[in-house]
């Protein structure tokens, strides 16, 4: 009687929270999965063009997703932002939280300095570094230009993929320390002092210190900044968007830094017979993957994590 | 005896070299991630001709400030209108969020219901899915809510007619809960001891009573960090608000940035009114997380942790 | 290693600049190859003192010196200790064997070595068979040992303990005392460990140093020091139940409770001072002029715990432990005579004891 009465209580308070999920969470999930198998969707009618109900197929509109013209570009600017800017941003950030965590003057300030980063709009900032970037007018170039290198053309018409990309990147790095730095140094700020007492009394070299100590006991916040990252930057969109505007690429060579994402809205946006379809299939691709990629993170770290 | 001393010596030294090898890096990184903001707030201030100085200009006076970039670029795109707009959908997204999730949240931490732990993991999964994959069907459905015969036949669009509080409910409706921020109050929840609960039952205090009176208060932080981290995102939304704002004045700061406004008549981008633009869009970011660092910084960590 | 202290001192400098003095101006010789507790109530310093003699703490003032060696200066690692901390500081990641092994392998000692040294260490102390475990699965006990093998591995000069056994259940601190001295006495290696349980100081020390508020109150031999203490606060500490204190004067050496003679002592000042007599020291006898009716009795087996009302203020009760032979009922009057060497006399306003 007691516990009935307690469920349809729970349901109740439950009910806001869940009818909104069901709407735009639940309901959306199993219509993705739902229009990704549905032939010509027409965004019009809601239904298979030119049909009153729906017609299905099994995978043409994941063919279409892998035979876009953008695919090929899209995989490889996500893999290489994965592939550089996680382990890049994860390393320096480990280096600054345990350089951060060693001092004492200053370090409250320089905490709220690098986590700075983390509350700016990506796209602001994007556009400040696609300027920082300019050819002529350029914070970069100036510098490079002491060392008596000609200025490189970064992020505006004509700029070379892999200019553009390691503008990016560096982007994209400084955007992921502040979040990085915060959780490792509340990581560090966890571990018992006792452990570098006790290293210092039997004469731990500073490196064995970092690589014995610090890293495995920080090793739970490391695995999982990793996967957060990793998905992250999977997803990566609105940086590109920062930094080269909605067309994804310098002027002349839209969609030269598009991304898995970017293919989602690419297809989203234009709306024809069947791009929903498309879009639909692209996100379901990007989440196996992502959730693969979860995965395999969460079974090196359960060899790798001590505890 | 002598060679203890040695010893010493080296030894500090060593120390003292390290502590100023340690200042350097974080120093040179502080640098690197203060120096955009730099570069957009010198940006913003110069003339047309220091814009094209070569070598690029490093440091203005306050006389040679070019104040003028400001209403230049308040001119070419109504920020202030942004603004409102975004306060607006911050403010009914966040009230929405902090309303369902705390319900949700006390169901899930208080009350015993059948299902409930199946119904949390599922919820939880859900985090893993990027949300790419809901943006599509909440498109459509923000289109078109079914709600045939209701409205109008076939469905309510949100989208067609758009007026002002159209536009706002398109905004919002999709953020009015979230299943991270409910897991994060329920962590804060179960942390308030059930001798609480119980001695509130005893004294006849009804559970939302309880609810309100009790839990509320002790979770205010966490609150407060979900406000802000709520509101937060929402002044940093680029892609729904392009999608679902279908008038120009409609649209949030972020979209502003990377219209096709800030431009001269050869299309050529305005740096100076850009940079402008971005200040104007970032300094509101900046001012309230100097004013709430405290809340941010600890949220931020904790969620990180946590989450 | 002889360790030495000359005018030792450390002053805390909170935020607010407010100074806190930690260790005021200690004086110790501790002798070579001994087992030294460092005894005294929470907040006291010895922990502080004993971070001092490590080198984690930097001593605000005077030397420190191992042997003729002045280290005051010297980091922790050119000293030559081992130190066991409070809550063991093993490493969670790393096996017994890897814990034990670490210090060695700072110092690069070959594998084979380091592995064979850290075996030895590991049947010295009992956990031969756990260099496999990790810390999470061993007892406290256990853990305790890890911590020992791993700061004797690297032979150190110094053992410092902090608190080694406060993280014990009571049964395994029983054996685990025994454990450590039984290791001090195997090693021969100078040990200073800090404590603030005053039985289990004197149970194993060879000596103990017994400091309240960061000063040095007595060094000794535990007996000695029970036995003779220089002043209230040591007659207090030690001893369970404490001592019983009572207001009383000193009339020509004539030590004076409630108006009667219980005892003499050599000064002749005439003076009120305070009398110590420990809960053992009451002899009941047939006659004698100090009579007092019992209030309470709890007979704990082979003693029994007489709660008297304090002669000179019926609001206080004492306590008396006599042998459970005499059988004593609430309501008795007693006859006591108080041993004369369980009974002290202390300077009402300084504490010192009066002689």
């Amino acid at each position: 009687m007691i516990e009935s009465k307690n469920n349809l209580k729970a349901w109740l308070y439950l009910a806001p929270a869940l009818i909104l999920l069901g709407l735009f969470t639940f309901y959306p999930l199993f219509n993705a999965f739902f229009l990704a198998f549905v032939k010509d969707f027409n965004s019009i009618t809601r239904s298979t063009h030119g049909m009153d109900g729906y017609a299905f197929v099994l995978f043409d509109n994941f063919s279409r997703v892998f035979k876009s013209p953008d695919f090929g570009q899209a995989v490889k600017n996500t893999a290489v932002i994965m592939l550089v800017s996680v382990p890049a941003s994860i390393i320096t950030a480990l280096v600054i939280s345990v350089a951060l965590n060693s001092i004492k003057r200053f370090q409250g300030f320089l905490q709220t300095v690098f986590f700075l980063p983390y509350v700016t709009n990506s796209i602001a900032i994007g556009m400040t570094f696609a300027f920082i970037f300019h050819s002529d007018y350029g914070l970069v170039n100036m510098f490079l230009g002491w060392f008596g290198v000609n200025p490189i053309t970064w992020v505006g018409p004509g700029a070379s993929w892999e200019a553009g990309m390691t503008a990016l990147l560096i982007y994209t790095v400084w955007g992921g320390l502040a979040f990085k730095i915060l959780v490792f140094l509340s990581g560090l700020q966890s571990i018992d002092k006792q452990y570098y007492d006790a290293a210092k009394i039997d004469a731990t070299p500073r490196g064995r210190v970092f690589s014995k100590i610090t890293v495995p006991l920080l090793s739970p916040m490391i695995a999982y900044i990793t996967i957060t990252s990793f998905i992250g930057a999977a997803k990566a969109y609105s940086t590109i968007i920062g930094m080269f505007g909605a067309s994804l690429g310098p002027e002349g060579n839209a969609n030269a830094f598009i991304t898995f994402v970017g293919l989602i809205y690419d297809a989203l946006e234009k709306g024809t017979i069947g791009a929903y379809s498309v879009a639909a299939s692209a996100a379901i691709v990007l989440f196996l993957f992502t959730f693969m990629f979860t995965l395999i993170n969460m079974w090196v770290s359960k060899k790798r994590v001590h505890y | 005896m002598e060679n203890v001393n040695s010893n010493n010596k080296n030894y500090r030294n060593k120390e003292l070299m390290a502590k100023i090898l340690v200042y350097t890096f974080l120093i040179g990184f502080g640098l690197f991630v203060i120096l955009p903001f730099y570069w957009m707030v010198l940006t913003s201030l110069k003339s047309a001709e220091a814009i094209i100085a070569k070598p690029p200009i490093l440091w203005l006076w306050p006389n040679e400030w070019e104040l003028s970039n400001f209403k230049d670029a308040i001119t070419a795109v109504p920020y202030f209108r942004f603004m409102l707009n975004t306060v607006v959908v911050a403010i009914f997204a966040t009230i929405g969020t902090i309303i369902t999730t705390v319900l949700a949240a006390f169901a899930f931490a208080r009350l015993e219901f059948k299902g409930r732990d199946t119904l949390f993991m599922f919820m939880l999964a859900t985090m893993m899915i990027p949300g790419e994959m809901y943006v599509i069907t909440n498109y459509m459905t923000i289109s078109k809510i079914p709600l045939s015969g209701l409205f109008v036949d076939g469905g309510y669009s949100l989208l067609a007619n758009q007026t002002w509080g159209m536009s706002i409910i398109a905004l919002t409706l999709p953020f009015m809960t979230s299943v991270f921020y409910m897991f994060f109050l329920r962590q804060s929840f179960k942390q308030i001891p059930n001798e609480l609960y119980y001695a509130a039952k005893v004294d006849g205090t009804t559970d939302f009573k309880y609810l309100l009176k009790i839990m509320v208060p002790i979770a205010k932080p966490t609150i407060i960090t979900i406000t802000i981290l709520n509101a937060m995102g929402t002044w940093n939304a680029y892609i729904w608000p392009r999608l679902v704002a279908n008038k120009e004045i409609f649209r949030l700061v972020t979209n502003g940035l990377r219209g096709a406004a800030h431009v001269d008549e050869l299309g050529r981008p305005i740096f100076e009114e850009q940079m402008a633009a971005t200040l104007i869009v970032t300094l509101p970011l900046l001012i309230v997380f100097l004013l709430l660092k405290k809340y941010i910084m600890r949220g931020v960590s904790r969620s990180g942790i946590k989450g | 290693m002889e360790i030495k202290l000359q005018s030792l001192t450390k002053v805390f400098v909170a935020k607010d600049k407010k100074e806190t003095v930690a260790v005021n101006n200690m004086d110790i010789t501790i002798p070579s190859g001994k087992l030294i507790g460092l005894l005294g109530p929470s907040g006291c310093g010895k922990s502080t003192t004993l971070y001092m003699i490590a080198g984690l703490l930097e001593p605000t003032a005077g030397k420190i010196y191992f042997g003729d060696e002045d280290v005051t200066n010297t980091p922790p690692e050119l000293r030559g200790i081992g130190l066991v901390f409070q809550n063991y500081a093993l490493y969670p990641h790393m096996t017994v064997a890897q814990n034990i092994m670490f210090p060695l392998e700072n110092i690069k000692v070959p594998k084979a070595e380091a592995l064979e040294r850290a075996q030895e260490m590991a049947d010295l102390v009992g956990i031969g068979e756990l260099m496999n475990r990790k810390p999470k699965e061993l007892s406290g006990g256990q853990q305790q040992r890890v911590a020992i093998a791993r700061a004797l591995v690297k032979k150190p000069r110094v053992l410092l303990l902090d608190e080694p056994l406060s993280n014990l259940d009571a049964r395994l601190r029983l054996q685990t005392r025994e454990e450590i001295k039984r290791i001090q006495r195997e090693t021969g290696i100078t040990t200073i460990f800090v404590t603030h349980d005053q039985e289990e100081a004197m149970s194993i020390s060879d000596e103990i140093v017994l400091m309240e508020a960061g000063i040095k109150q007595q060094v000794g031999v535990p007996q000695d020091v029970y036995d003779q203490p220089d002043n209230l606060f040591v007659a207090k500490f030690l001893g369970t139940p404490p001592i019983n204190t009572f207001a009383g004067k000193l009339e020509a050496g004539k030590i004076m409770l409630a108006g009667h003679n219980i005892g003499k002592v050599e000064s002749k000042t005439n003076q009120e001072v305070l009398i110590g007599i420990r809960p053992e020291g009451f002899n009941v006898v047939e006659k004698s002029k100090l009579s007092l009716p019992i209030y309470m009795v709890e007979t704990i087996g082979r003693d029994t715990a007489l709660i008297i009302k304090d002669p000179n203020d019926e609001a206080k009760t004492f306590r008396a432990i006599v042998d459970s032979s005499h059988r004593i009922k609430p309501g008795d009057t007693v006859n006591f005579a108080i041993k004369p060497d369980k009974l002290y006399v202390f300077n009402k306003d300084t504490g010192e004891l009066v002689k």
